[in-house]
């Protein structure tokens, strides 16, 4: 259930940027999950929902989209996605949902086996953009 | 884009009193013995005390204390593991286990804030951080995003040492941020006869006792090399009950 500890960071972002900008209302929040984390979306959902009782935006604002998991190989170059990466243990799976830097050290390049790789997208948490209403 | 967790650190470090950053330039200057004995002896004390391993690539805390890891509890976000009474401890080798870390300085950073973000520590007395050698980027990322960091300093008398470490009391100095003192630790004894006498005498010239007192900083103790201290490796009671163990306990109860 560490979704609730990164659901609170994206409220307390939007805070920040809506107290920032003169509490303006709070139109959308278009939150990335990166598919390498794999972020359980209900309970990040339901976290969210608990979380925002107090706060003058509601769950209604927030919009999600699943993010690929897109790897370039620092070695050889080349690019590849997360499911072409096959044979990951549950615990190799678990470690890199708790800290996702740690797909460096259960991954790597399925093409030289670099472990020298970088993560271009999809990587956890992250927010695309936050739209607040101009009046 | 916009990083949520950055947002949400200073909240999750909000239950800390003192944060207590035990780093040096050099490495192999005995820093993660000085902060694993140090967090330990304030636990023993009464101390609701953290420990958090940041060097990442050389985590080492665990093995000093003869910590099982697994992976963490989860209660709304990540919970350190209860290593003793008043203590405990979060690394990243509870998700890498033992194998090699092989990151980058972004991924550094990125590993880093997670950790921060995620991990809800209790009411803590102290947070006692074990920095990797460097001033890279875990020293750089601990400066941005740690409100209140104060730094303990370690060296060996080694000229290499003091010479490299000058460079990280420079840096912090050029942006005030606090430094408590210095640790001059494995010390030769020449005389045979420990404990060590004050701080500083431990060698002929103590060139960390200069080091210091150019920076006015204080030299917090000199610890004595001990080569029976591998012995007390894994055991936190051996590891307290040793000869640099003793005298660290001893620095760390005089603390300002």
């Amino acid at each position: 259930m560490h979704e609730w500890a990164l659901a609170e960071a994206v409220i307390s972002t939007v805070e920040k940027v809506y107290r920032e900008n003169g509490k303006k209302p709070v139109a959308a929040v278009n939150v990335l999950l990166g598919e390498l984390q794999s972020i359980e979306m209900d309970i990040f959902k339901y976290g969210l929902k608990i979380l925002l009782e107090g706060y003058p935006f509601g769950p209604e604002v927030f919009h999600f989209r699943i993010e690929k998991a897109a790897f370039k190989c620092n070695y050889c170059g080349k690019e590849w996605l997360l499911e072409d990466h096959s044979g990951l243990e549950e615990e190799e799976r678990e470690a890199i949902h708790f800290l996702p830097e740690a797909a460096h050290v259960y991954l790597c390049c399925p093409f030289c086996k670099s472990p020298d790789f970088k993560l271009k997208k999809g990587r956890g948490v992250s927010i695309a953009s936050i739209e607040l209403e101009s009046s | 884009m916009i990083d949520p967790r950055i947002a949400i650190i200073h909240k999750r470090l909000s239950p800390v009193k003192r944060i207590l950053v035990f780093s040096s330039a050099k490495g192999g200057v005995g820093k993660s013995v000085c902060a694993a004995v140090s967090a330990l002896a304030l636990a023993v004390a009464g101390f609701r005390t953290g420990l958090f391993d940041l060097d990442f690539q050389g985590a080492s805390a665990h093995i000093l204390l003869g910590a099982e890891l697994c992976f963490p509890e989860e209660d709304a976000g990540i919970k350190p593991f209860r290593i003793k009474k008043n203590l405990h401890f979060m690394s990243f080798s509870a998700f890498s286990g033992e194998h090699a870390v092989p990151l980058r300085g972004s991924e550094v950073s990125s590993a880093m804030i997670e950790l921060l973000a995620v991990t809800v520590w209790d009411k803590l007395d102290f947070l006692i951080v074990d920095m990797p050698p460097g001033i890279g980027d875990e020293v750089l990322d601990l400066l941005r995003f740690m409100e209140r960091p104060e730094f303990i300093i370690i060296s060996t008398p080694s000229r290499v040492a003091v010479r490299v470490v000058e460079r990280l009391l420079e840096m912090l100095r050029s942006l005030s941020v606090p430094v408590i003192g210095v640790i001059e630790n494995m010390v030769y004894d020449h005389s045979g006869a420990l404990p060590l006498p004050p701080a500083g005498r431990g060698v002929e010239i103590s060139t960390v006792k200069s080091l210091a007192e150019r920076f006015q900083v204080r030299l917090l103790g000199s610890v004595p090399f001990s080569p029976d201290l591998d012995n007390a490796i894994g055991n936190p009671d051996a590891l307290l009950n040793s000869v640099p163990g003793l005298i660290i306990q001893k620095i760390i109860s005089e603390l300002p």
